[in-house]
């Protein structure tokens, strides 16, 4: 299902437009670097021009970016047509990005406390060492494999909607809204609407049907699994909803004859749907997963606000842990190295997972 | 609704007198059968600003509105206009950071400083802060100089991260005397609102725990008789030592008051950015807090006292309590615990700020109405002496130690104005209006956020002329002024950096109380991270911090 | 739409007795299907149905888990009225009203400006990356797709300090489009990721004829490929602006108050006071009031957008 690539023509360019291109851009750059120069001169006491902020840098950074994209034309055709498609999110991407990572990484190596007088202080692996005697960290590193691992009843859950939204009903819109809502309310009005309200354990209409259904004493954040269980629940009616538009969507694109295939009756379609449909939907199933393990892997809002981690830490996520260590204990350094150790743990896991899954994709079709 | 009862004031305002001269006469008769009023004698005229103001909205009439508190600003303007020319400010702006919880804090201050705005022609820009983004926001401000506010609504223990800093303007003479500073309790004066002996601080709030209990449940003779034939020790009541709640906690679990489950005293185990742990510190200080003695958390050289016996007995008693508690109780923070589960029933004993009292009458989630009482912390038979490293008796009896958890908001101005005389001039003017004397008995009886701070708040007259029941304000501000004036309250140390330490310890608490680790380990703990802690933020600075915050 | 076709009607010819069982697993089958479909409605509206209903309780109809307004408790216009949008309040001056239109108005232009920004940026690098093949010194389509991924990766909360420094040297914090700015970020990968998969299943064979007629590739993209693309760039454009419209990290790190949003506002509806159950809930339902309404007009985009440009 893949459109093919473009070569780029080869084309007789002009000396002159090449020439200028050149220029174009080794002006913009030069100008770039005499901007920067300046204004990190002026920043570090050596010139007074006096400049308010580091907007000028900003502005000839976007003047530069422009030179590039126009030169990467005049100088290279076609080809530089078509790297001017990806410059500028590339560009900006990078301007994002490149003094929070590099500032970022800084910060991981010191030990910076916003509360401590005397400033911050390069403290080589010490951030390290301390992670890896946190049982804070290691606590949370293993909930979250937990998490991690309830993106599989999720996914089953969200095929099984998919598949009714799919099959032959009436008021189809209806549901279809109706089911896509949760996707839309804030995680902050999720936790207190749901998690402090509706399951409060005296009041709340979920406990008043536990007691109902014959649990005497309902407490949804008391024990561990149930705890757990609780906070995955918020966290999937949330994100339900945006696994079924995937699936149902790649329901919706599976070949007219595929169908007819499956509309066997009784008895064969639970093996049409294995033999079928389910190997047909693995690509958009993969992406799907992929995607929804990233953004559960960031679970802290919840977290936070209903349950702080507990009781005794069963609830706890790296998410949440990180802001208490760098919200409520201005602990900016380390909570930065364990963001920086999670995020390369989190590129190993997500890359091992897309070439595991894309084998078994290739296995099973 | 409310709008309409502000108009129907309005209308009134005609025939003021007539209205005041009634009330007067309605709150001499209460005064003169209510045997519990502190100070005998109205200290107001009776269509004095003080009277008028109490009056709006007036108790029953739902919580106040905007209208409300621009009238209430403009009413207590007279301090204002005795220092200020009209107009004298034109042209200064400046800005103003704080809260906005529950659209109140800022918002009302907004309403407030709206009449004052006009007044003086200055004009505020507005910062506003969710409570749970507080500490994290004012902390890298501080740090990374993004400090871009004139005027700030801060707590006191913060007042270690600004003064070493050295980043607040010194009250000017003018300013106490506008604020009458002298009325204000005295525990709230320096070393407290200060630093390093200058003064900072325009009070405008005080912080103390005190014990909220439930006439009801304690007044129930079916509960007296099963108390008794139980074999509980005494009369039954509500406790006057920790060493009698677990009894009572006992005794009440599975017990029902018309008809509803009833629990006896209610914790908070569950992490609240730092503000649990004052609770537990309320549970802690009748046995850690030696009398003559200041230091309670830690020794003058910051050595932790979190893991001395005191604490880890407090701990204890929070783990043998949990399960004579509600289902979930594990996951109840403060806010749970009083606004969920105390005000609208569940539960009859409660640790918590002088709130609870006025909300209960003011406030529209509350549902227990005024079964209620109040009193200072229980105390304890026994109190550890750490110096001597042994529990002792006292010969006076029970060793009570109030908790002033937080020490109050305040307003505060950033040394940013001290350059420009006006600026100057102009943000003190407005920390000093809304630190007014007048003002301040309104804040107390009205929801706002800020309890009663002042010596003249004890006035239960001018509380009358909001609506309340002369016996039930009696109770409320006899426990808070009981603890306020008690000699051996517990002050916290303002050391930069306070919250840090406060956090660690929630962390570690939750573990314990959910049976991770014993009281003990779990003391030991906290105790170790904080002397990291300390280490990490410099150590001999730390300590010299200590002995200026504690004014030792 | 293709879905439509008829399920499991049993074959004319069959014998009359086959053909009855049929209709009767049919006619079980049709309860089945309709019974998880209200369970689920049931599951994901009531949550919905208890924030709008608390909106019109007052605190002791919260606590005593009231369902259903005049049955079980008389609704009131508290929560609307504490935020100045009652009848009564609402031509009345009101500090409330004004912080919350000020917040709102900014949720939408930070949430639209920076979906549009996105997918604008997004759909050019998904396009380039599902057509070109790209040689930046060592960076392939692979690195260079990886790179914007793991932008999604990373945990906000490492960018905090960086970028709470790197606005203020830029004189950004506090704007709107600052905020736009970090919103961009954190949803071009997802505009990327969706596009591409769009572009992928348009046929080049559609651009290569235009090609051929003397179209430069950037006017074959305009004229011809961003037409077919257009449903997906409807889905990715409203996911985003999902995901833009509740943040609350950034936006309460690097706003004060001129750019400040309504997440913040709902978020400080708690504190040491207890919660507003009432305000919170009307925050709540006026917050997620216009995404109920583009889920209701603009739903089929994305589903039809998600399905990679076959869809039809």
């Amino acid at each position: 299902m893949t459109g093919g690539k473009f070569e780029a023509a080869h084309e007789d360019l002009s000396e002159r437009r090449v020439r200028l291109g050149r220029w174009l851009f080794r002006l913009a750059t030069l100008l770039l670097i005499a901007v920067v120069a300046l204004q990190t001169l002026d920043a570090a006491g050596v010139l007074t021009i006096g400049f308010a902020n580091w907007r000028p840098v900003l502005y000839t950074y976007i003047f530069w970016g422009v030179a590039l994209g126009s030169s990467q034309i005049l100088t290279r055709g076609e080809a530089g047509q078509q790297a001017a498609f990806v410059l500028p999110a590339l560009l900006f991407t990078a301007a994002m990005v490149i003094f929070p990572t590099i500032f970022g990484l800084y910060i991981a190596f010191t030990d910076w406390n916003l509360n401590a007088q005397s400033g911050h202080h390069f403290n080589g692996f010490d951030n390290l060492r301390t992670l890896w005697g946190d049982s804070y960290f290691w606590n949370a590193l293993s909930n979250m494999a937990i998490y991690a691992l309830t993106v599989l009843v999720q996914y089953a859950i969200a095929f099984g909607l998919a598949l009714l939204l799919n099959a032959d009903i009436r008021a189809r819109k209806f549901f279809r809204v109706a089911f896509l809502l949760p996707f839309m309310l804030s995680p902050v009005a999720v936790s207190w609407m749901i998690g402090k309200s509706i399951m409060e354990n005296r009041f709340g209409p979920a406990a008043t049907f536990a007691r109902a259904i014959g649990w005497e004493n309902p407490a949804f954040f008391t024990s561990p699994w149930i705890a757990r269980t609780s906070i995955v629940i918020m966290d999937s009616w949330v994100w339900i909803p945006f696994i079924v538009i995937m699936l149902l969507a790649g329901l919706q694109a599976l070949p007219v004859d595929v169908k007819e295939a499956a509309k066997v009756d009784g008895a064969n379609r639970w093996q049409s749907f294995w033999e079928i449909t389910f190997p047909l939907m693995l690509p958009v199933s993969v992406t799907a997963i992929v995607l929804r393990v990233i953004f559960e892997l960031k679970l802290a809002d919840i977290v936070i606000n209903v349950t702080a981690g507990g009781p005794g830490g069963a609830t706890d996520t790296i998410s949440s842990f990180i802001y208490r260590e760098y919200r409520d204990r201005s602990n900016v350094g380390y909570a930065t190295m364990i963001a920086e150790v999670y995020l390369i743990i989190i590129i190993i896991f997500v890359t091992l997972l897309l070439k595991a899954l894309g084998r078994f994709m290739q296995k099973m079709t | 609704m409310r709008l309409q009862v502000y108009e129907q004031l309005m209308a009134m305002q005609a025939s003021r007198r007539q209205l005041m001269k009634g009330a007067a006469g309605a709150a001499a008769a209460i005064a003169a059968n209510g045997s519990l009023a502190l100070s005998a004698t109205p200290a107001y005229a009776a269509d004095s600003i003080v009277a008028q103001i109490m009056k709006i909205p007036g108790a029953g009439n739902g919580s106040p509105t905007d209208a409300d508190w621009q009238k209430v600003g403009e009413l207590c303007l007279e301090p204002t206009k005795a220092t200020v020319q009209p107009g004298e400010f034109k042209g200064i702006e400046f800005s103003f950071m704080g809260l906005n919880n529950q659209n109140l804090h800022n918002f009302l201050f907004r309403g407030f400083l709206t009449p004052w705005e006009a007044y003086t022609g200055a004009k505020i820009k507005w910062i506003d802060l969710a409570q749970a983004d507080y500490n994290a926001r004012l902390q890298q401000s501080i740090a990374t100089g993004t400090v871009d506010f004139d005027i700030i609504e801060m707590g006191a223990p913060f007042e270690g991260d600004m003064g070493v800093k050295d980043l607040l303007s010194e009250m000017p003479d003018w300013v106490m005397k506008q604020i009458e500073f002298d009325d204000i309790v005295n525990y709230l004066k320096p070393p407290v609102g200060a630093w390093n002996g200058k003064i900072h601080r325009v009070t405008i709030d005080s912080d103390c725990h005190t014990m909220n209990i439930r006439t009801d449940v304690f007044s129930d003779p079916d509960l007296a008789k099963a108390w008794k034939d139980g074999g509980g020790k005494g009369d039954w009541g509500p406790p006057k030592t920790w060493q009698q709640v677990l009894p009572i906690n006992k005794f009440l679990k599975g017990k029902k008051v018309k008809g509803k489950d009833v629990y006896g005293f209610l914790d908070q185990p569950k992490p609240w950015g730092g503000f649990c742990f004052y609770f537990l510190c309320s549970r802690a200080t009748a046995y850690a807090k030696y009398p003559g003695e200041k230091n309670w958390l830690f020794d003058e050289n910051m050595k932790p006292q979190v893991n001395n016996p005191a604490f880890v007995r407090a701990i204890q008693d929070v783990i043998d309590c949990l399960p004579y508690e509600p289902a979930d109780q594990i996951n109840a923070d403060p806010g749970t615990t009083a606004f969920q589960q105390f005000l609208t029933g569940t539960g009859s004993l409660l640790e918590w700020w002088g709130d609870i009292g006025t909300v209960a009458k003011t406030s529209d989630t509350a549902t227990i109405g005024d079964a209620l009482s109040f009193d200072i912390l229980p105390g304890s038979d026994d109190v550890y002496n750490f110096r001597k490293g042994a529990w002792e008796k006292l010969a006076s009896g029970p060793n009570i130690a109030p908790n002033m958890a937080y020490l109050g908001w305040g307003i505060y101005v950033m040394k940013t104005v001290d350059a420009d005389s006006k600026r100057h001039k102009a943000a003190w003017s407005a920390a000093a209006h809304l630190g007014g004397k007048d003002l301040s008995m309104w804040t107390s009886a009205y929801p706002s956020g800020f309890q009663p701070y002042r010596k003249s708040h004890t006035n239960l007259d001018l509380w009358a002329l909001a609506g309340y029941d002369k016996k039930y304000i009696g109770s409320y501000m006899d426990s808070q002024s009981t603890s306020y004036n008690h000699p051996n309250s517990a002050i916290e140390p303002r050391i930069p950096g306070i919250f840090q330490y406060y956090s660690i310890a929630e962390d570690e608490l939750q573990k314990t109380f959910a049976g991770k680790e014993t009281a003990q380990q779990g003391a030991d703990n906290i105790a170790a991270a904080w002397e990291k802690l300390t280490d990490k933020l410099g150590r001999e600075n730390q300590v010299k911090y200590y002995r200026i915050a504690m004014g030792l | 739409m293709s879905a439509e076709v008829a399920n499991g009607v049993a074959p004319r010819n069959a014998p009359i007795s086959s053909r009855a069982a049929a209709t009767g697993a049919h006619i079980i089958e049709r309860v089945l299907i309709y019974a998880a479909l209200a369970l689920w409605t049931f599951i994901a509206l009531f949550p919905l149905y208890w924030t709008l209903s608390t909106s019109f309780k007052l605190g002791r109809d919260v606590t005593q888990g009231h369902l259903i307004p005049w049955l079980d408790f008389q609704p009131s216009w508290k929560g609307f009225q504490s935020l100045g949008l009652s009848p009564d309040t609402i031509f009345a001056h009101s500090n409330v009203r004004d912080e919350f239109l000020n917040k709102f108005f900014n949720s939408v232009i930070c949430s639209l400006g920076a979906s549009a920004l996105a997918v604008v940026i997004g759909s050019l690098a998904a396009y380039g990356l599902s057509r070109f093949d790209y040689k930046f010194g060592v960076w392939r389509n692979k690195d260079i797709s990886f790179f914007f991924l793991s932008q999604l990766i990373l945990p906000p909360v490492v960018l905090a300090m960086p970028f709470l420094i790197l606005y203020k040297e830029l004189a950004l914090l506090d704007t709107r489009i600052g905020l736009i700015l970090v919103y961009t970020l954190m949803v071009l990968p997802i505009v990327i990721w969706v596009m591409r998969d769009q572009f992928d299943t348009i046929p080049n064979e559609i651009e290569q004829a235009a090609l051929v007629d003397g179209c430069s590739i950037w006017g074959a993209f305009f004229r011809i490929v961003l037409p077919i693309a257009m449903p997906g760039m409807v889905a990715a454009f409203i996911l985003s602006i999902v995901l833009c419209w509740n943040e609350y990290f950034f936006a309460s790190l690097l706003t004060g108050f001129d750019a400040q949003t309504l997440p913040v506002m709902v978020a400080s509806q708690t504190g040491s006071q207890g919660i507003n159950w009432w305000t919170m809930a009307a925050l709540s339902t006026a917050a997620i009031a216009p995404l109920v309404l583009i889920g209701i007009f603009l739903e089929r985009y994305i589903v039809m957008g998600l399905t990679a440009g076959s869809g039809k």
